[in-house]
């Protein structure tokens, strides 16, 4: 996997902590800005990160793990061979689950859920895919889980920890999964299978098989697209994007709790698993 | 579903229509905007002129950012060697690649096309690249 470099430059004397996020992008350049004082400026052509901050953005140690790791895979992961899919990414045994849906279908609910039940986690919200070998690898980054206030019904542990304001400006829960929910975390996993979340009125659950053209013209669709600047890491983008779209591929449909959601899917997996190492 | 998807988040406004194109084809300029004011004043800039030529062209995409922050600060530029860029609040960004003779930015609403061409432009094409950020 490729490689980038990061000069930051901090003016002590600036207090101001990270703001409000703000993204801007022309040709081969992406800006973000946290207010005033912090401001990030992305090379993807050069690979290259260079910010100025503020004293406090500097020592805010929780800033640069939870936010900028994250968005800096997000921007640069183009040019350095890691494509972001959003998916949540469950893995039990050394199978990767791939969880796709629109916002608000669940996956990060699911994905705490699964942890409860015994997968390991990866991520909730967008994985970062690579290609290795023959194979592709999924990564998990160190973002928190993001769950929206009503989860709060649903996971007891919450209940100690207060709403924020998220980088898209919901109020939200951002917790670290280890520490809330203490599930077992995984850096990376190979994906066996990717499931489109789609919830329903009515209590019950259903699988039924999704075609590769459906899952590729998701998974395309909910990425920016590239400037022709950057057509080399586009074509990569979708070579990549073409590996995730050809794995075994379901709809999942279901209604009721996240835990029913969760026991639902994993005696999926345990099925197929079966069929795989029979 | 089928075969690519028509429609693509644009978060960062990279896909923002330019229709304002002009191109001056003894210095190699071109500009584009969304924004004719702007459009007009950096074609008839004297500094984006006398950069073209230095440079041996120069390519400027500045947009209209009509959503962006209209927030007051002074002027900072980043400089790493390569890329200068130029913040004005949050709101305005100037990026200037001189090994791609490329000016890219984002104008606030609250900046005079007027201010971009006489200050901004002006500021950051005079600064002297360093191998540090300022």
């Amino acid at each position: 996997m490729g490689r980038f470099s990061m000069r930051v430059v901090v003016d002590p004397s600036s207090t101001e902590a990270a703001g409000q996020p703000h993204f801007r992008g022309l040709h081969h350049v992406v800006t973000a800005s946290f207010g005033n004082s912090n401001m990030f400026v992305f090379d993807i052509l050069r690979r290259t990160l260079n910010a100025v901050v503020s004293g406090a953005v500097a020592r805010d140690h929780l800033f640069w793990k939870e936010k900028l790791v994250p968005i800096t895979l997000g921007v640069l992961g183009a040019a350095m061979g890691l494509v972001p899919v959003h998916c949540a990414c469950l893995e039990s045994k050394g199978d990767g689950l791939l969880i796709a849906g629109v916002s608000g279908a669940g996956k990060s609910t699911l994905s705490v859920a699964l942890s409860e039940g015994g997968f390991n986690y990866v991520s909730d919200d967008w994985t970062y895919i690579s290609q290795r070998h023959a194979g592709i690898v999924a990564h998990g980054t160190s973002a928190p889980v993001k769950l929206l206030p009503d989860a709060v019904k649903h996971f007891q542990g919450l209940q100690r920890h207060s709403l924020q304001t998220s980088m898209n400006g919901e109020l939200a829960y951002e917790v670290d999964i280890a520490e809330t929910f203490g599930a077992q975390v995984e850096r990376e996993c190979e994906p066996r299978w990717l499931v489109f979340l789609e919830r329903t009125q009515h209590a019950g659950s259903e699988f039924t098989p999704m075609s590769s053209a459906e899952a590729r013209s998701y998974l395309n669709s909910s990425v920016e697209k590239l400037p022709h600047q950057l057509s080399e890491a586009a074509a990569m983008r979708e070579r990549t994007i073409e590996c995730v779209s050809l794995l075994p591929c379901w709809r999942f449909r279901y209604g009721g709790i996240p835990q029913f959601a969760a026991k639902e899917l994993r005696e999926f997996v345990v099925n197929h698993q079966q069929e795989v190492y029979a | 579903m089928t075969n690519e998807p028509r429609w693509h988040p644009d978060l960062l406004r990279r896909f923002v229509a330019t229709p304002y194109i002009f191109r001056k084809y003894e210095s190699a300029i071109s500009v584009e905007s969304n924004d004719l004011e702007i459009a007009l004043g950096v074609r008839r800039s004297d500094v984006v002129e006398r950069q073209g030529r230095r440079a041996g062209g120069l390519r400027c995409k500045l947009i209209r950012d009509m959503t962006g922050p209209a927030d007051i600060s002074e002027i900072s530029i980043i400089s790493n060697g390569t890329l200068q860029v130029l913040c004005l609040g949050r709101g305005t960004i100037l990026i200037h690649d001189p090994e791609r003779s490329e000016l890219l930015g984002f104008i606030a609403p609250n900046v005079k096309a007027k201010e971009l061409v006489s200050s901004l432009i002006p500021a950051l094409l005079s600064h002297k690249a360093k191998n540090d950020l300022l």
